[in-house]
């Protein structure tokens, strides 16, 4: 389908998979983001971290426009997404760019979302076949493959419901690596789930960031910021307090609240 | 005391025995000939219960996504029509609409120097369809069942986890995909019971349909009551029947509940 034509005609291999530029977004009169940007090259696993409230998850969420941002520029491999301000607001110009884009950045959520009338294998063939395009005996057997590497091939045929929060969110990351992408974003993956699950979790993204996959990840999961991002990127009231490699940022706080953020709480 | 209570209840049965024995033996309601009534009461019945059905559920689809705009102009005429056809009763919608139409004479409208002839119905193709009492009810019946059903999705629509849309369209779907692939499978499967009661609903409310002279189940009964003056023989005959009717779609949504339902029951 126009999808994978789509991609090979993409600017040149050295382009970021994904950049933004100075994003603001208001919610009524309260400002979340007052300018944020980020680059993400090839490889990068990029952690937001920061108290709630501080804009992490508006932020990613601006970036595959599941929020509309108020102002700011996104680029997706070096294709910019277009905007046009309406009577409604600023909103993209072309919606089928948008979605063009969103295939390429796949996200995992907080609450799993996996889609609860399919099955396990149904929800991670679903988009590789109906949004890109995929043959289905060829999606069927990439899905089977990712189950098995997040270790839930046998539970290929149970609904959501009929699995746990761990093997739901293993599940959902499975669903966002078949569809091949380019950036991964993950938005508080395993903050609702109980802390023995958490481990499975934190283990799979752990390998999937070896491999070098881009990913950008909000957590509150310290080790894994510190282990295994390449940046962290400190958040206080919609604006970067500090950006840097983890062991400069974590390692060495400068400023009084990041100190105080990572100071153990108990 | 036990004996006592067995010899009771054995007495009763026997009674009831004897009862039923003495209703066949001097039996002639229930002839070949009523039968046959009975029989095409139930295939009337059951065809315009059908049609009505699957033409309403058809209509039902867009009605139920037009309802859920965020556009006035769209939902308000189909919230309009649900809203009417909702609050005023099945049998004044067929009445309106039997000896309705009827009444609408032909006119001209004039346009300058050219006048337009409006048709009554009696004067178009239409007149052939509702000289025949089956359409009128049919249409009736179908616009009923459509504002109900409309009503069932839009609810069962509405009802779609805000996450698993979320998750659509962060895979890059667009909107009439999402509502192809996630939401309308989804919220289908949850109006499914609700859907049920409106098969069975309509079902029993097909009863009515006699009024205008049509020759359904109650119709039948009605004649059968008429003829030998047996109001007891020939209405429970046609409960019983009705009564079997609706069993059968008891069991058709249950069997469909366990199978599509099956993901909003956990393992145990």
């Amino acid at each position: 389908m126009t999808m994978r034509s789509s991609v090979a005609e993409s600017p040149s291999s050295d382009a970021l998979p994904l950049e933004v530029r100075n994003i603001t977004k208001s919610f009524g009169t309260n400002q979340v983001l007052k300018g944020l940007s980020l680059q993400a090259r090839k490889g990068d696993v990029i952690t937001l971290i920061g108290a709630s409230g501080s804009g992490k998850s508006t932020f990613l969420r601006c970036m595959n426009l599941l929020e509309q941002p108020d102002g700011g520029d996104i680029f997706v491999h070096g294709e910019q997404i277009g905007f046009k301000e309406s009577r409604r607001g600023r909103e993209p110009m072309d919606w089928r760019q948008v979605e063009r884009m969103r295939a390429r950045l796949s996200m995992v959520f907080q609450g799993f979302n996996l889609w609860s009338h399919m099955t396990l294998l149904e929800n991670v063939i679903e988009a590789p076949i109906h949004v890109l395009g995929k043959p289905k005996k060829e999606a069927i057997a990439h899905a089977r493959s990712l189950l098995d590497r997040v270790g839930l091939l046998e539970r290929a045929d149970y609904y959501p419901a009929q699995m746990s929060g761990g093997q739901q969110q293993r599940g959902a990351i499975a669903r966002a690596l078949a569809m091949e992408p380019e950036v991964m974003l993950f938005d508080e993956p395993t903050s609702a789930l109980d802390p023995e699950l958490v481990g499975d979790v934190l283990k799979v993204m752990r390998d999937l960031a070896e491999e070098g996959r881009t990913m950008v990840v909000v957590t509150h999961e310290m080790s894994f910021a510190r282990d295994v991002s390449s940046q962290v990127v400190y958040l206080h009231q919609g604006l970067v307090e500090e950006a840097g490699k983890p062991e400069d940022v974590l390692g060495n706080p400068q400023s009084e609240r990041l100190k105080q953020f990572l100071a153990p709480k108990y | 005391m036990e004996q006592l209570n067995d010899a009771g209840s054995s007495g009763v049965i026997t009674q009831l025995g004897q009862m039923l024995e003495d209703a066949l033996s001097d039996n002639y309601i229930f002839t070949a000939t009523t039968l046959w009534h009975y029989w095409e009461g139930l295939v009337t019945t059951v065809q315009l219960v059908c049609l009505a059905l699957l033409i309403g559920l058809i209509l039902a689809v867009p009605l139920a996504i037009m309802r859920g705009s965020r556009r006035r102009w769209v939902k308000m005429p189909v919230y309009l029509y649900t809203y009417v056809f909702r609050g005023t009763p099945l049998l004044i919608q067929l009445y309106l609409i039997y000896y309705g139409v009827v009444f609408f004479d032909g006119f001209d409208i004039s346009l300058g120097v050219t006048s337009v002839h409006v048709p009554s119905i009696q004067e178009t193709w239409l007149w052939d369809y509702f000289r025949d009492p089956f359409v009128p009810a049919l249409l009736a019946f179908v616009l009923n069942t459509a504002a109900y059903t409309t009503e069932i999705f839009h609810g069962a629509i509405q009802s779609t986890p805000k996450g698993e849309m979320e998750a659509a369209r962060a895979y890059g779907m667009s909107r009439g995909k999402m509502m192809r692939r996630i939401i309308l499978p989804s919220a289908f499967r949850r109006a499914l019971p609700a859907y049920g009661n409106e098969v069975i609903f309509m079902l029993h409310a097909s009863a009515i349909c006699s009024v205008v002279t049509l020759l359904d189940l109650t119709g039948a009964a009605r004649d059968i009551y008429a003829r030998f003056y047996a109001p007891f023989e020939a209405f429970l005959f046609v409960a019983a029947i009705y009564l079997c009717l609706t069993f059968t779609i008891i069991a058709i949504f249950r069997q469909l509940e366990k199978r599509l339902l099956a993901h909003l029951k956990p393992l145990s």
